[in-house]
This record gives structure tokens, C-alpha cells and sequence, in this order.
């Protein structure tokens, strides 16, 4: 998630409100307040909203939620007649260029920790890790247009940022800090992306570094901004971001010549809805014009267009508005959610249960009524947990996760004792007898079913207890079962056997192996028993697999 | 007075003996000491006993101070070897240096300046030193050597019995001696001998022994709690497998192909792959230009091979849609508790996996009010009369909610989110009608009703924790029928 530090100072002169009434509103407009802090809070807004990673770009739609300015905001672009080409190189390495001029600026320290923090929220939520977007900005005034956007040579040599020497853009990778931190995006192509000037000289190394020549300072008053990546819509929606909230930030912007087309336009976009589809959305019945009203101050423009149609015209800005349902929540944003009459909806239907869970709620009454204490241990585990401790061989079909995060959980379940074991080990000094049981999710391959286990620890835990136990819980499930002899390695030979129904085992019982227990560190015996619940009556067939 | 058998016959014999200790009064009466002292106690509480009572501390070496008394405390072996300043990194050579070094600081008999040690003098031996060849004449060296872990400290208690004047005046007025019966036999209830038999009684004030039934987890007790309200407002339950492709944990979804939740650091992906169902072609064309709908879709490639790649859950929406799919009709109320995955590093506020209750109603003209109605009457029944809603945001819901609940002590409280299904989701199979969805993470209830800091505690059980907490309590939250 997105967390932005807004700076009150900056926050209040920019919404032309108070911190109270703006802190206040916040939440209620879609936002949670992570830190308030003293000269700032921290505020995390949804992925899905770009356009608020700025104290400009909040301070814009409080203006409106606050209803102090509404409607949508105009930009002005007018022409810079500057150029900027495109290698066609780079149409297998990173295509797409968005850019733009900013004249005019002047950043105070407050504004230029508003823009370093756009842009690194806009890294992270639109340009997943600077792969699919990365934004440069540079002092216009330190280089020379035409610009071209090139594929180089890896050995093309520059200052980086934060650097005094030149370095080859190989050297970058595998020494700056950035380059260490964004060489996978880039590593494997035989050139590299590179923006230079008309004399050559280096802006920036997309999407690793900019060169040190155009660093931007409180100095600077003229911006270019270039965005680049691979995927064109994704490119423009940040160029559009940037540019209105250094617009709200007192620059002018112009665009720039790429292949022909001015870039950017700022221009909004228009939808044409349906107050009906709204109001059977919501549950409401505004008026198009109270609907017109209500998008207004989301810095929409809206106005009704006959009857029912709302004219919504989209700010360039706001990437999420893919759907009229899109332009909708707004409204109910705008209407207040505390606002809305709640009501339980009419629908009647018959509650039924599933007869996998009815199962596993009998075989809980059960155990707790054969004296056993339940315990829901995690599903994922370990092939050492699993089979190793336990001196069984590995179940075939055995579901692994690619990336483990641990060496504790590598794969899911395929039985349930193991980790009744497991549990045991943890209550070693807990009063005994133990007489533990769970019920739950097991996969063998990609289909999943339950399974239910049993054990009881305790100096006089035997074989007979384990078979009393699978005998009572078959008898109660109403299984017929025919017993015979195990070769289960956990249990104990001549003190095992399985449960068998048409020929398929179901289940095993017994008294576990006294390796088992050292490997576990239990001290007295344990009973146990497992039973698969696909071989209770009326468990439904045809379940489980994706 | 009403003595039972054991204080007369005990009475009886202490009216010959006058005072004596538990053990020969214990072969007297052929019972054990300890059972002696209880029949005094008793006779003590009736003021015909009287129980004198003393208490004698023993010191013994352990084998390490054992050592040490033959070879000298560590502190002293080491000060042996302080001739004139010695460096610090020479001592710390020793095999005691360890102990010996703070010891020798502690009582003041060296000093260590940049790294030097140099002696004081001042090295008299201590109380402890003093006390170690001859442990048990006790006091305040052998205190210091048990807290050093060099001696240990045995407590002795005995006790001498003597009757009192009443004693002696209820024993002069005779003694029935004749027997008591415990557990009544089946021949003495049938036969009606028990008419005839006296009845021991046994004292209220001899606590019962603790027993611990067997017993439903009390996170499962809340499982199951929810389950029965949401079958009683009328929805039947659903159930399906932990792994699921990415088409449905994601693409049914209208979860963007490049969305983070799609990367292996937040999803345990397999090496399993399903074949997407048939029809999918219309989610792809969702996904990349909005299909039939007024979407603009997300723009770029989808990819077929992505999206057959199997994954554990991250939700249960993937059961919701799926169920969706093969039931296009109204109306639809189907909910689903299930364990849920996500690719996070465990501690006490993160697990790997957790349950999440799921649910979705899907009906001609319901609407965003009922979704919020819907969301109140629920946390209502679980015990949360506080509600309240805030705009929230997820990939497959248009509005979205987050509800939050109120809690003492904590403020308002995140509990879920919910929304009614995007365009974008119901519409490539023909589903006509809103789905009003709502999900919620069971594991943040648990922690509140069971009073638990620690997360894991809910699945890597301390039987305890089962064993203590009642089965049925008013819970930290109104629950209820709570108070």
C-alpha cells in the first residue's frame, strides 16, 4: 500500500482548509491515517488512486470533497517545440516514452518532498518496481533539446546521480546502489535504455538512474519529465499525474514532439451514464441532477443530459475510472457512506450446510465426547515433519509451493498426525494423560479432502487403545471396516494395522514407533489413529480440485 | 461433636500418648504419616489437637561447589594469577574466567582500567568463601552459595502432635470406634444394610482433583458460531480445494495479470498447471478491452499460460465465482469458512495461512443498501453493536466497503471488506443480476473474543490454553447472550 507523508503546511495552503476539517474528512473519503506526527501525517491511500500519492493531488479532491472548489479542474498545455524520438531499438527492451515540459517552478522543500514522494509511490503502485514505469525528472536548463531516447551501448559511460565519476551503465548495475536494486528489469538485454541530448550528453538511464548533470534542485525552474516503460497506457497515466500536480504546484506545462504526437494533452475524457443504472446500483433515487451534483465534488464535471443521462466528463488523472460503476462509487463517496439508510436485503433462500463441514462438526463431537481435546494445527508443513520424523516415505503427489518462505512450510499436508505429534512435542510439559484430535484439509496431488487424527500420550497408551478408538469413531461414522495388519514404518510392527473398506485402506492405527517418539522427544507412549473422511457415508464425491 | 472414625481412633490413640511424633502415631493406627497429619489437622481445627510444627533448613555443595571447596573459589584460583597489571585478554585465557572475573569485580578485589587488571588488596575472603568448607553450619554464606548456584537449600518440616484438655475431656466421654463405609456396595444398596452403616463425611474444604473434559477448540467454537448464524439468515454453505488456478483466484476475478498479488512474493505459486475452462475467452477479452460492457478493461496482453497456473488460495472468492458460474440464476446466498494463503513471513500478527469467511448474495434488485444492512445484522449477531462503513477498495468490487466494528478499549476496528461484484466479473458468464460480496478474516475475531496477542497461538496449540479457556463465556466483546 501507498503511504504518503502530507506536510500540513503545504496540505493546508494547497486545500485552503484547516488540518482538523482535513483530517477529519479523510477517512470518509477513502483513506486510513496510519501516523499523526507533528508537522505531518502519514496517510495511505488505494492502489487504485494514483492521482492522491500527492499533497497536490489530495489537496485537489479535499478541495472538492470539502466543497470548497468542485467541478473539474482545468490544465492549460501549450506547445514547447521541443522534440524527442524514439529509437525503434528499443521495441524489444522498454517501448514507450511519455514526457513533458514544466516551466515556471519553483519548489520549496515541502513540495519537493511531495514530488519525490509521487513519484516513488508511483514506482511502486503503477510502475511495479519501476518495471512496467519508471519517471525521470531533469533540469531543462542544464541540457540541450532535440532529446532521443536510445538503445546504448552497455558500455556508455556517465555520472550518476549521487556519484562524481563516470561509470559504464554496466559498472552502474553492478555498483550503485540503484543499479543493484533494479539490474533485473534491464541485465539480460544486449543494450540499454538511455536518454541524451543533442549533444550527447546523458539524462538518464531508464529505469535505473538519472545522470547527475540534471539534478533537480530548489533551483531548478524549468522541468522536462520523461516516463518510460512497457506498457503505453500505464506510461501516459503517470505523465498525467505528475504534470497536473506540478500544474497545481504553480508550474505551466507544454508538450513535447514524440513520432508526431504532442505529448501530454491533460485532456479529460467523457462518459455518458445512466442515472437509473446508478440509483439500481445504490439503492437511491437521485435526481441526474443531484447526481450531476454529487460528481461535481469528486472534480468531476457532470451535467444532466435528458432524463436520465449524466454527461461525466474524467479527469486525465484518474486512471481507475474504467467503468461507469467506477463513476458510481464515486457518488456514493461523495453522498457519504454514513449517509446511506441500511437495509437487510429481501432475499429468501434456505440456509443448508455443506456435508463435508456436517462431517467434520460430527467427527468434533465425537472426539470431544471420547475425551479428546482439539487442536486446529496450520496446513502447510514439511517433507521432515511430514515423513522424515515420522520414518515414512514420501507421498507421491506430494503439493509443494514454489517459493517456500521457510523450511518449515514447503508443502501442504498430505495427513494430519504428523502435526498431532508435532503438537505433542510443543505441550511436553503439559499435565498428562494428552488426548489430542483434529479434523481438516488434506491434498494429495491437487485434490483436496479431510482428514481426521487421533492421538493420547500417556504412560498406559497401547495398542488396544488405538484400535478401540478407530473401532468407536468407524462404529459411530457408520463405516464397515475390515482390520489388517500395517506396514506403516511410524508404528511399532505387530502393533499397527489398517482400516480397510472394498479393498481401500481408510485409515491406520496403532502405537507409534519409539524412534518416532525420540525423534519427537515424547517421553511415553502414544496411540494414534487417522482415518481419511472420503470413507464416511454420504461424503460427496467429485469435490476438491481446481 | 461429629468426629469421623479416623480423628476418634487418631484421639484415642493420643489420649495414651499424650504428645508423640506422625510417625509413631502413624504405626499405631496403621495409616501413613501423611494421613496422620490430616486427622490432626482436623482434630487441630476442633481445637482437641494441637500440631506443633518446625522447620529445619539443611545445606548441601552441589558437585560444582563440592569442587570449589577443595580447589578454591573461581574468583580465588584466578586472583592467584594477578601478579602486578595483567592484561584483560590474558585472564579471559582461564577456564573460569567467566565466573571468576565478575566475582572478583563484584567483591571489590581488583579493578580493570583500557583493558588492564590490577589487584586492590582488599581480598579478604567473603561470607560465601568463608562458608564453603563447612556448608552446614548455614547462615549467610550459605545463602550466598545457594543464590550462586553452589549449594542447595533443603527444608525440613516435622511436626509433634499433643491433645489438648478438650481432647482429653471429649476422649473421657468414650469413644464409638465401631466402622465407617466410603463407596457403598452394590450388596449394602440392595440388601439395606446401609441402614445400619455409618457414613463417612467427607470435608468441602479438601478441593476436588481438576479434570479437563474433552472439548471443541475455542477458535473453532467461533468458527462454528458464525457458520450457524449465517445458516440461519438462510445461506448454504460451500466448500472446495486449497489449490486453484490463477484463472480463478485471479482472472475471473478481473485481477490484472501484472497485479502485485500475482507475484511470487505474495502467492505461493505451484508448478501445477489446469487447463482454463471453457469460456474464458470472454474473461480474457474482459480483461483487455472491457468485453460488451462500458469497461475500458485493463489494456495489454493476457496470457493463457498464466493463467493456468495453479496456486494455493488467496481467498475463497475463488469458490464464490466459481459457484457463481455454474448457478447464473437468482437467487444465490452461499457462504464458505476456509483457509486462506498468503506468502508472508510468520510472527505474531502475520501467518502463511489463516481462515477467512466469505459470502455472497447475488439477487434481482438488491443493492448497495442491503449490502450494508446485510454487513450490520451480521456483526450484530456477532456481538459488535457498533457498525460502520468507510469507502474501501478492491480489485473485484465496485462499490467497496470496509466495515468497521467498535470496540472498547480499541476504537473502531477494521473487520473485512466487502462490495458488490464488478461488471467486469459477473459479466462473462451471463450472471445478470448484483452480487453483493463480503469477506472477513475470522483470525482478527478470535484474537479479540479469546483475549490473544499472538496469532500463532490459534494454530500451534498450547493444550492449555484449551484446557483453560471455558466452553461457554461472555466474550471480551458483547457476544451473544453475554452480559
Amino acid at each position: 500500500m501507498a503511504v504518503i507523508s502530507l506536510y500540513y503546511r503545504y496540505l493546508e495552503r494547497m486545500t485552503g482548509a484547516g488540518r482538523g476539517e482535513i483530517l477529519e474528512r479523510l477517512p470518509m473519503f477513502g483513506s486510513d491515517i496510519e501516523r499523526v506526527e507533528e508537522d505531518h501525517v502519514d496517510v495511505e491511500f488505494f492502489p487504485s488512486r494514483p492521482d492522491l500519492f500527492s499533497v497536490e493531488g489530495v489537496a485537489r479532491a479535499m478541495r472538492g470533497f470539502l466543497g470548497l472548489e468542485t467541478g473539474l479542474p482545468k490544465y492549460q498545455v501549450t506547445p514547447s517545440g521541443i522534440n524527442f524520438s524514439i529509437d525503434p531499438g528499443l521495441a524489444a527492451i522498454r517501448p514507450y516514452l511519455g514526457t513533458a515540459v514544466i516551466r515556471g517552478i519553483s519548489l520549496d522543500e515541502e513540495a519537493i518532498l511531495s514530488l519525490m514522494g509521487l513519484q516513488e509511490a508511483l514506482h511502486w503502485a503503477l510502475g511495479r518496481g519501476r518495471s512496467k514505469v519508471a519517471i525521470g525528472i531533469h533540469d531543462l536548463d542544464r541540457v540541450t533539446p532535440p532529446f532521443r531516447y536510445i538503445a546504448g551501448e552497455r558500455t556508455r559511460a556517465f555520472v550518476p546521480l549521487d556519484y562524481d565519476r563516470e561509470m559504464t551503465m554496466e559498472e552502474i548495475l553492478e555498483e550503485h546502489p540503484k543499479g543493484r536494486a533494479y539490474a533485473e528489469i534491464v541485465k539480460d538485454f544486449p543494450k540499454f535504455p538511455l536518454i541524451v541530448d543533442a549533444c550527447d550528453n546523458v539524462l538518464s538511464f531508464p529505469p535505473i538512474i538519472n545522470g547527475e548533470l540534471t539534478r533537480v534542485t530548489g533551483e531548478s525552474r524549468n522541468l522536462l519529465l520523461d516516463t518510460t516503460g512497457t506498457d503505453e497506457r500505464a506510461v501516459m497515466t503517470a505523465v498525467n499525474i505528475l504534470c497536473t500536480a506540478l500544474a497545481d504546484a504553480g508550474g505551466r506545462i507544454e508538450s513535447v514532439e514524440v513520432q508526431g504526437t504532442h505529448i501530454p494533452t491533460l485532456a479529460p475524457s467523457t462518459r455518458l451514464v445512466s442515472t437509473r443504472e446508478c440509483n439500481t446500483l445504490l439503492g437511491v433515487g437521485f435526481t441526474p441532477q443531484e447526481l450531476s451534483v454529487l460528481l461535481q465534488r469528486m472534480r468531476f464535471s457532470a451535467e444532466p443530459a435528458g432524463d436520465d443521462k449524466v454527461r461525466v466528463t474524467v479527469p486525465c488523472y484518474r486512471a481507475d475510472i474504467m467503468h461507469d460503476w467506477d463513476v458510481f462509487e464515486d457518488a456514493a463517496i461523495a453522498y457519504g457512506y454514513e449517509n446511506f439508510r441500511t437495509e437487510i436485503p429481501p432475499t429468501f433462500t434456505i440456509g443448508r450446510a455443506h456435508p463435508v463441514i456436517t462431517i467434520a462438526s460430527a467427527v468434533r463431537s465425537l472426539g470431544s465426547g471420547l475425551g479428546y481435546q482439539e487442536v486446529i494445527p496450520f496446513t502447510l508443513s514439511s517433507e521432515r515433519v511430514m515423513y522424515g520424523k515420522m520414518q515414512r516415505p514420501t507421498v507421491p503427489g506430494t503439493l509443494c509451493v514454489l517459493h517456500p518462505i521457510s523450511e518449515e512450510n514447503t508443502m501442504v499436508r498430505t495427513g494430519i498426525l504428523p502435526l498431532l505429534i508435532e503438537t505433542l512435542q510443543y505441550n511436553r510439559h503439559r499435565e498428562l494423560p494428552q488426548r489430542l484430535f483434529a479434523v481438516g484439509d488434506v491434498v494429495e496431488g491437487l485434490q483436496t479432502f479431510q482428514k481426521a487424527a487421533f492421538v493420547s500420550l500417556h504412560p498406559a497408551a497401547d495398542f488396544s487403545e488405538a484400535y478401540a478408538v478407530a473401532d468407536v469413531l468407524c462404529r459411530e461414522l457408520s463405516i464397515s471396516y475390515t482390520p489388517e495388519e500395517s506396514e506403516d514404518p511410524a508404528f511399532i510392527v505387530g502393533r499397527r494395522g489398517n482400516l480397510l473398506k472394498k479393498g481401500r485402506v481408510i485409515g491406520t492405527f496403532g502405537e507409534i514407533h519409539p524412534a518416532v517418539l525420540n525423534a519427537w522427544e515424547l517421553e511415553h507412549p502414544v496411540a494414534a489413529v487417522e482415518l481419511d473422511l472420503t470413507a464416511v457415508p454420504g461424503y460427496p464425491s467429485g469435490l476438491g480440485t481446481p | 461433636m461429629d468426629l469421623s472414625l479416623n480423628e476418634k481412633r487418631l484421639l484415642k490413640a493420643l489420649e495414651q500418648e499424650k504428645s508423640a511424633d506422625p510417625g509413631s502415631l502413624a504405626a499405631l493406627l496403621g495409616a501413613t504419616r501423611d494421613q496422620v497429619v490430616q486427622y490432626a489437622m482436623l482434630l487441630s481445627d476442633r481445637g482437641l489437637a494441637r500440631i506443633d510444627k518446625t522447620v529445619e533448613i539443611s545445606w548441601t555443595l552441589t558437585p560444582e561447589g563440592t569442587l570449589y571447596a577443595r580447589e578454591g573459589l573461581p574468583e580465588r584460583q584466578l586472583l592467584k594469577g594477578i601478579v602486578g597489571r595483567v592484561p584483560m585478554a590474558e585472564l579471559t585465557k582461564h577456564p573460569l574466567s567467566r565466573i571468576g572475573i565478575g566475582q572478583m569485580r563484584k567483591k571489590g578485589w581488583i579493578t580493570i582500567r583500557d583493558g588492564m587488571v590490577e589487584r586492590t588488596g582488599k581480598d579478604a575472603p567473603g561470607a560465601d568463601e568463608l562458608a564453603l568448607p563447612d556448608i552446614s553450619r548455614g547462615g549467610e554464606g550459605a545463602r550466598e552459595l545457594v543464590k550462586r548456584g553452589l549449594a542447595t537449600e533443603e527444608e525440613t518440616v516435622s511436626f509433634r502432635i499433643a491433645i489438648t484438655p478438650e481432647g482429653e475431656a471429649a476422649a473421657g466421654k468414650g469413644l464409638d470406634l465401631s466402622g465407617e463405609v466410603g463407596t457403598l456396595s452394590r450388596e449394602q444398596i440392595l440388601t439395606g444394610q446401609w441402614k445400619d452403616l455409618r457414613l463417612r463425611r467427607y470435608s468441602l474444604e479438601t478441593l476436588p482433583r481438576k479434570v479437563y473434559p474433552g472439548k471443541i477448540h475455542p477458535y473453532q467454537r467461533i468458527l462454528d458460531e458464525m457458520r450457524q448464524i449465517l445458516l440461519e439468515m438462510g445461506f448454504a454453505e460451500i466448500y472446495g480445494g486449497l489449490a486453484q488456478s490463477s484463472f480463478w483466484n485471479f482472472d475471473a476475478l478481473f485481477q490484472p495479470q501484472d497485479h502485485p498479488a500475482r507475484e511470487m512474493q505474495d502467492t505461493f505459486f505451484l508448478k501445477e498447471t489446469v487447463p482454463v475452462p471453457r469460456g474464458f475467452e470472454r474473461v480474457r477479452d474482459m480483461h483487455i478491452h472491457g468485453g460488451t460492457t462500458s469497461s475500458t478493461g485493463w489494456g495489454g496482453e493476457w496470457s493463457v499460460k498464466k493463467a493456468e497456473q495453479c496456486v494455493l488460495r488467496t481467498h475463497t472468492t475463488s469458490l464464490s465465482i466459481q459457484h457463481l458460474v455454474s448457478h447464473p440464476e437468482p437467487p444465490v446466498k452461499v457462504f464458505c469458512i476456509g483457509r486462506v494463503y498468503r506468502r508472508e513471513s510468520i510472527d505474531s500478527t502475520h501467518l502463511a495461512e489463516f481462515e477467512q469467511l466469505e459470502g455472497i448474495v447475488m439477487d434481482r434488485d438488491v443493492t448497495f443498501r442491503h449490502l450494508l444492512g446485510f454487513l450490520k445484522e451480521f456483526y450484530g449477531r456477532m456481538g459488535f453493536e457498533g457498525v460502520r462503513f468507510r469507502p474501501g477498495y478492491f480489485p473485484y468490487t465496485e462499490p467497496s466497503v470496509e466495515p468497521e466494528v467498535y470496540v472498547d478499549g480499541l476504537g473502531w476496528v477494521e473487520m473485512g471488506g466487502a462490495g458488490i461484484f464488478r461488471e467486469e466479473v459477473r459479466a462473462p458468464w451471463g450472471v445478470k443480476h448484483p452480487v453483493l460480496a463480503w469477506g472477513l478474516g475470522v483470525s482478527r475475531v478470535a484474537m479479540l473474543r479469546l483475549g490473544l496477542k499472538d496469532l500463532r497461538l490459534l494454530y500451534r496449540t498450547d493444550i492449555d490454553l484449551v484446557r483453560e479457556t471455558p466452553t461457554w463465556r461472555p466474550s471480551l466483546i458483547t457476544g451473544p447472550g453475554g452480559e
